[in-house]
Formats: C-alpha cells, sequence, structure tokens
C-alpha cells in the first residue's frame, strides 16, 4: 500500500521510492555533536568574563574565543538541526527521496568541513571581524558552493520532482531561507583578497597569513549598514524562517493534528518573509548611519510584532485539545516553551528597536540575554524535540530509551536558560542604566569604566551556573538519544512508498468568473483576481514561488542599500581625515584578528552621557576609510573611538597590554603580552596597502613605499616608550614588536578631527594618503 | 546629472513611505488570497504532514 491517489493529481502509473533517512541521521549526529561543543565553548566564555585569568592561551582568549561560539551555535548547532528538518521533512511532504545522494552527502561533508575550517581559523585570528561572518574569503566561497550548488541544486531539484502538487507551508519557509540566506551572504562577502591582488601585481603568493586576509569593498557606514542588514537577517532567514517551518511541519506530527490555522500561516509567511528584511537597520540607532535608514528600520521592526505573534499563536493553539499531553510527552514540552520563547523574543526584539529603549540596551549585556531568549529557548529547544521524535523513528525503536531523562533534560535546560537569562538582563539594565547615571551636580555618577564592569561580575558568574546547567542537560540529552540508537535493529529497514508520478498537464480548473453583475470591467477583474486562482498556480510551482521570494527579499534589500550607496551626504569628507598609515593598517589588522570589537566598540553616539564619558560624538566621514567598519555592538570594555584623543602616551598602552590590571584593578581584559613578544611581518604589510588602494583608499607614495614608512613609524614609537619608561629594561628590537604597530592603530583612534597641521604632515610622511 | 546627484536630492522620507505602501499592497493581496481560498483545499493541504508517512508494511532491507 502506498500513497493515496488525491484530487486532481494523474491517474500514471505508481511509482515505487523510499527515502533517504541516513543523510538525516548524519545531520542529526552532527546537531547533537555540535551542539555540545557551542554550548561549552559558551560555557568557557562565560567563565573567562567572571574570571578573567581564565585567559590562558592567547588562540582561546575571550577576543578568539566569542566567535567561535557563536558561529558554532548558529552554522554548526542551528545549520544542522536546519538541515536535519528538511532531509526528513522535504522528502517526505514531496513524497520523494532527495533528488540526488551524492549532492546530499557532499553538502553533510561540505558543511562540517566548513565548521570545522571555523574551528582552526577563528582561534588562530583569521577572521573578517563581521560578527556572524567572520570567515575569511576562501571559507566564504565553500560556503557558497556547499549551500547553493549542493543543498539549493538538491532541494530544488527535490521540489520539482516532488509527487505531492501542493507545497505545504513549511516548504515555503525553506525556500525563503535558502533564497535569503545565498542573497545576504553573497553581498555581505563581497572583498578583495590581499594574497590575490599580491600575486596579480608581483607573482608571488606571500605568506599563509597573507593569503587568507581579506579587505570589503564597503568601507565605514555602508560596511555598517551591509553588515547589519546581514546580521538581522541572518537571525530572521537561518535562525527564524527554517525553524518555522520545523515547527510547522514537526509540530503537527508530535500533537497529531493539524496546524491550527493553514491561512494563518500564509499570512504569517508572506508578511514574515515581506518586513523581516527591512529591519536591520534598528542595530544602527544613534549611530553615523542616516536617521531615514535608523527609523524604517525601526518601524519594520515594531510591525514584525504582527507576523511573529501570529505565528507563535499557530504554534500554541495547535495544541488545542492535546494541552493534556504536554504534562507527560517530552516531545511537546520542548516545543511548547521553544515555541513560547520565540513569543517572548520576537516581542523583545521589537520593543529593543524602539529608539529609547534601544539608546539605554545597545552595547549592553540586555542584548546578549535577548539572543540567548531565542538561540537557547527557541532554537535549541525546537531542536531538542525535534530529535527526541526523531529518534525512535530513525533508529527504528518505536520508543525514546528514557522519557524520564528526556523531562529531566527538559527542567534541568529551562531552570538554565532562566538562570542565564534574568542574570544577564539584570547585568544589561544594570549596566546601561549606570553608563547614563548623573549626580546633583550634573556629573556622571559613575565616570570610571571600571565601576560599571565590577557591579556585573555577580551576574557573570550566575550566568555561568545557568550556561553549565544547560550543557549539562544537553549532555543529558546526548546520553538518552546515544542509549536510544544503541537499541536499533542489526539492519535498517527501508520502507517503500508508492505514489503516481505529477502529470505535465495539470488542469487547473475552469479559470475564474466574476461573480459580480455590474458591468465595469474593473470590478469583474478584480473579482477574478480576489478569488485567487493565481496564487494557487504560485503554490505548485516551486521555480515561480521562489522567484516571488527572491522579489520579496530584494526589493526591501534595494530599498535601504540604493540610497545609503548613492546619497553624498553619507559619505561627507572631512578633509583632516586620512588613510590609516601602513603601520598603522597593521595594527589596525592585530586588532582585528584579536577580536579586540567583541569588547570595544568605535561608535560614540550623539548622546550627553556618552559625549560626557568619551567626548566628541563620532562623525560619518571619520570611518570613510575602515574597511572593515569596528563600530563593535557591544561594551565590555569602553569606547575606544577617542582613544588616541584621550589616552596617547604609547608607554601607558605597552604596559596595560602586558598585564591591564596594574592601571585598572578589576579589570576583565586579558593580558596581551604575546603581542610584547610576537614579531610584526612588515613584508605583510605593502600586499595589504596594494589591497587597500585597489578598493579606492587614497594611497600615495605608500603603494609602493609601505614597509620603510612602516619601519619609521614603528622606530619613533619605540622610541617613544624608551624615553617614557626610563630604567626599565625593553627589547632592543621594540620596534620590531606586533605591539607597536597595534598601539599605533589606537594612538590614531578619534584623532583626525582635531588633527594640527603638523599631525597631518607627520602622518602623510609615514604613508596615510597622498 | 548622475544618479548620485538625482538621490542626494530627494526627500529621503519618502522612501520609507513607498515601502509602507508597498508593505500594505502585499499585506492585502496575502490576506485577500488567504480568505477567498477554498476551505476543502486548505484542509486538506494542513492535513499533509500527517499523512506523509503512508504506512510501512512495504519493507525492503537495504542497508
Amino acid at each position: 500500500m502506498g500513497f493515496e491517489f488525491k484530487g486532481s493529481q494523474s491517474a500514471s502509473q505508481l511509482e515505487s521510492f523510499s527515502y533517504d533517512d541516513a543523510i538525516v541521521r548524519k545531520f542529526f549526529w552532527a546537531t547533537l555533536i555540535w551542539g555540545i561543543v557551542a554550548f561549552l565553548v559558551g560555557v568557557i566564555l562565560a567563565v573567562q568574563l567572571a574570571f578573567p585569568q581564565a585567559n590562558i592561551i592567547p588562540q582561546v582568549a575571550f577576543g578568539r574565543l566569542r566567535p567561535l561560539h557563536t558561529n558554532a551555535a548558529i552554522f554548526a548547532f542551528a545549520g544542522n538541526a536546519i538541515f536535519t528538518a528538511v532531509y526528513y521533512s522535504t522528502q517526505r511532504l514531496c513524497k520523494a527521496r532527495m533528488w540526488s545522494d551524492t549532492l546530499s552527502k557532499l553538502h553533510f561533508w561540505g558543511w562540517q568541513l566548513i565548521i570545522v575550517s571555523a574551528a582552526i581559523t577563528l582561534p588562530l585570528g583569521i577572521t573578517q571581524s563581521k560578527e556572524y561572518a567572520e570567515l575569511e574569503w576562501p571559507i566564504d566561497i565553500a560556503i557558497a558552493v556547499v549551500w547553493v550548488g549542493f543543498f539549493g541544486t538538491n532541494f530544488m531539484m527535490t521540489l520539482v520532482k516532488r509527487r505531492e502538487r501542493h507545497m505545504y507551508v513549511a516548504l515555503w519557509f525553506y525556500i525563503a531561507s535558502l533564497v535569503a540566506v545565498t542573497i545576504l551572504h553573497v553581498f555581505n562577502n563581497l572583498w578583495v583578497p590581499v594574497g590575490l591582488v599580491q600575486f596579480l601585481q608581483t607573482g608571488e603568493f606571500g605568506s599563509a597569513e597573507t593569503i587568507m586576509k581579506s579587505y570589503p569593498l564597503y568601507a565605514g557606514v555602508q560596511d555598517a549598514f551591509m553588515q547589519w542588514w546581514y546580521g538581522h537577517n541572518a537571525v530572521a532567514f537561518f535562525l527564524t524562517t527554517p525553524f518555522l517551518g520545523l515547527m510547522y511541519y514537526f509540530l503537527p506530527k508530535a500533537a497529531n493534528r493539524p496546524v491550527f490555522s493553514y491561512k494563518l500561516s500564509i499570512i504569517h509567511f508572506w508578511s514574515l518573509v515581506f518586513i523581516y528584511i527591512w529591519a536591520g537597520p534598528h542595530h544602527l540607532h544613534y549611530t553615523a548611519l542616516p536617521q531615514w535608514a535608523s527609523t524604517l528600520g525601526m518601524v519594520f521592526s515594531l510591525m514584525l510584532w504582527m507576523p511573529s505573534w501570529g505565528g507563535m499563536i499557530n504554534g500554541l493553539l495547535t495544541l488545542r485539545g492535546a494541552w493534556h499531553k504536554v504534562a507527560t510527552d517530552p516531545v511537546l514540552k520542548f516545543f511548547v516553551v521553544g515555541i513560547t520563547f520565540y513569543g517572548m523574543s520576537t516581542f523583545e526584539g521589537p520593543l529593543l528597536s524602539v529608539k529609547t529603549v534601544n539608546a539605554l540596551s545597545h552595547y549592553t549585556d540586555w542584548t546578549i540575554a535577548h539572543v540567548h531568549s531565542g538561540t537557547l529557548g527557541w532554537n535549541s529547544f525546537m531542536t531538542f524535540g525535534m530529535l527526541y521524535w526523531l529518534a525512535p523513528r530513525l533508529f527504528q525503536t518505536g520508543k525514546l530509551h528514557s522519557e524520564k531523562l528526556a523531562s529531566l533534560h527538559f527542567w534541568t535546560g529551562t531552570i538554565g536558560i532562566l538562570l542565564y537569562v534574568i542574570s544577564i538582563y539584570t547585568a544589561g539594565i544594570t549596566q546601561g542604566l549606570m553608563w547614563r547615571a548623573f549626580d546633583e551636580s550634573g556629573q556622571l555618577m559613575y565616570p570610571e569604566f571600571i565601576e560599571t564592569v565590577t557591579r556585573l561580575i555577580p551576574f557573570y558568574w550566575i550566568r555561568a551556573v545557568g550556561g553549565t546547567l544547560f550543557l549539562l542537560s544537553a549532555c543529558l540529552g546526548g546520553y538518552n538519544l546515544v542509549m536510544t540508537w544503541k537499541a536499533r535493529p542489526k539492519k535498517y529497514e527501508v520502507p517503500v512508498h508508492e505514489a503516481p508520478a505529477l502529470s505535465k498537464e495539470y488542469d487547473d480548473g475552469p479559470p475564474a468568473v466574476s461573480r459580480l453583475t455590474s458591468n465595469a470591467g474593473i470590478g469583474h477583474a478584480g473579482d477574478r483576481f480576489l478569488q485567487g486562482h493565481w496564487h494557487r498556480r504560485w503554490e505548485r510551482l516551486p521555480v515561480r514561488f521562489t522567484v516571488w521570494v527572491v522579489i520579496a527579499v530584494g526589493v526591501a534589500s534595494l530599498f535601504e542599500i540604493i540610497p545609503t550607496f548613492l546619497i553624498r551626504s553619507n559619505e561627507t569628507t572631512i578633509s583632516t581625515v586620512l588613510p590609516y598609515t601602513p603601520l598603522e593598517v597593521a595594527g589596525r589588522d592585530i586588532y582585528i584578528a584579536e577580536g579586540c570589537y567583541n569588547c570595544h566598540s568605535q561608535m560614540i553616539r550623539p548622546i550627553y552621557s556618552e559625549t560626557q564619558r568619551y567626548g566628541e560624538y563620532t562623525k560619518p566621514g571619520e570611518t570613510v576609510y575602515d574597511r572593515p567598519f569596528q563600530w563593535g555592538s557591544r561594551r565590555i570594555g569602553p569606547d575606544l573611538a577617542r582613544e588616541g584623543v584621550t589616552n596617547p602616551n604609547s608607554a601607558w598602552h605597552y604596559q596595560h597590554f602586558e598585564n591591564p590590571q596594574v592601571f585598572t584593578e578589576g579589570s576583565i581584559m586579558p593580558s596581551y603580552k604575546h603581542l610584547l613578544k610576537g614579531e610584526l611581518d612588515f613584508g605583510a604589510i605593502q600586499p595589504r596597502i596594494r589591497a587597500l588602494a585597489m578598493v579606492g583608499t587614497p594611497y600615495g607614495e605608500a603603494v609602493k613605499s609601505a614597509e620603510p614608512m612602516a619601519r619609521s613609524q614603528a622606530k619613533r614609537i619605540a622610541d617613544d616608550i624608551r624615553t617614557q619608561m626610563p630604567g626599565v629594561e625593553l627589547p632592543e628590537d621594540l620596534e620590531n614588536r606586533k605591539v607597536i604597530a597595534l598601539i599605533a592603530y589606537i594612538q590614531r583612534l578619534g584623532t583626525d578631527i582635531q588633527a594640527t597641521p603638523e599631525q597631518i604632515e607627520l602622518r602623510k610622511s609615514e604613508g596615510a594618503g597622498q | 546629472m548622475r544618479l548620485t546627484d538625482i538621490m542626494s536630492h530627494m526627500a529621503l522620507s519618502v522612501w520609507a513611505e513607498i515601502a509602507m505602501v508597498i508593505f500594505q499592497i502585499v499585506f492585502v493581496l496575502v490576506v485577500a488570497r488567504v480568505l477567498f481560498a477554498p476551505r476543502a483545499m486548505v484542509e486538506r493541504i494542513a492535513s499533509l504532514p500527517l499523512e506523509d508517512d503512508g504506512d510501512f508494511s512495504l519493507f525492503e532491507e537495504v542497508e
């Protein structure tokens, strides 16, 4: 017995087929393993913040490890969970095996290889420094090949070759994810590889570090805009839409009843796809981004409330009449709490996009709590619910090893999440309020930034405990799933199904006929349109449907991107702002490699408490040579946009990098003494300047003689340190150490708008532009 | 006159308004489609996840 012949499908001969569950099992295990890795790295990071002495090895210090955690959580854990859901549900919803087993395997192994590449390169400091897009250009290309070439082709061809006429709404969400992530990934990763420039110009390949390095085509405001257009929509189309597809498929299965309202799911889908893409600029409120873009992002973020809550309500009401099962079924427990967290996160997201709320929340731990309620509560719990539902079916055991253990996993995980988010919400709001507090005389109540750091340490410890509980709960889940797998049969049985192929000729039924009696032609046309035959055609035509999704995503993107790139006022030029000198470029790349942007912003907002604390607010024209931009998104440490103005002392920075606690008692910044020992590769500077010149930075003489210019500036700074630290034994070749380049960069920050003619001349002589 | 010049002299608030109008048109179209969708068809589609496993009477040992 196969699938029942339905409706107007062709009466052609039944075809036999089986599903490829072997690939689902592979992604299943990858999800579990990478999930535990991501949670473990998260716990290490939490401890490093509360106890900075835990930053022992430079390669796994907080700045380098944090991107590894986010990438592991998003692309390794959530990514493999998405693929598990897609490969299982797509085959069944299409009544077809995946189009190509070879592409399925290439997709699986290619994706795991990308994850391993990330795990190697990020601790080595090979990064683009764009959040959730840190991976360097060779890995970016691999992602595009695996995502579009292997996964995309296989998925779309399965849709084309399907045996079920209608595409269920879960498939729509998968299509949107596939299309949008492709667009986002490609346009946020347009770069010039330094090694390629060097090879084309000199015929030499350069060092491994040079080969891996790239600079983005965008700079400053445009780079920030593109990054957060990407960053926000990575959350939308990687952590939301595919998980909604998962919800719309696996929740009805687990509850054994259809989704509450299929009509609502259609509204949910189109509204979400159309609105989400506009909302990115809310990550850049009160920054140097144009106000119109910021407001546009806020308004569309607020509108997201409607479809998001429509989806949540649709999910929860699917359990109507089945709530009694939630008390006993661990799968439903995970789903119910997961969907509830979806509702809370999607309520909080628009709230945080309101400018006045954002003025308080931005750069604080509030954002961290928000993203963790989403990833731990929504993504992780939906994933674990799915894994528990799948395990007995994929391993053909008929039941889980232990439902009690699954419930214990659920409760431990829930308590872990609550400890995490409540403590970090408290920390974030405390932090934001302390930054903006004034005393009776109108002075900052907490002028020393460290006061706002030490106040948070107890919350950081509670977060570490919550994270550890969540990690332990995942390990319990892992044990339960492994024990379930151990009870598998010696050989998996592969059910054979039957269904008729879709006929090429499809009768849409008679064309819509107007039901109106008036003689107005437009009225008849309107009535025919409203009967929706046209949309029903789209819903069974995957390619046409995909084109409309591309249009929905593309229109919104272009409306925001084109003005940002074309309007001159976005790139107000400031005559005293010059490109970075070759040594400063080298220092900037060290700043990026060490992940300093994970703790320090470089964007002073035009808010009184900020200008009082850090100095003059940041102008768009100050960052026109920033490739990539370094505005940051978080202030674990103070903003550095005017560090060169407020703290120009070379010796101070030298000693501070060696031991931050010497100057700031209670500082949680790790020591960077390895930079005091490491030698700077002066030979790698020239190709970097050439690459920057290629993307439009107006370098003059430095295009040919960057290295001697860098050496000259390094000697000046090293001599400066020797003069400021008399009697202290310093390395003889101090000017060759990495820390000198980093100091050069830090000393430059924020100084351009007040640069004197003498400073400008000195900078030009050291290679800063024409 | 270049495109950059035209864009630089545009009233920027109009972009947000156009965006809102586009969204509203799309939203109305989607709601209209949903309201007029045949009930039987919608119920049939909504039940797809519940019927997709078929039965397991035809087993074939492959692996």
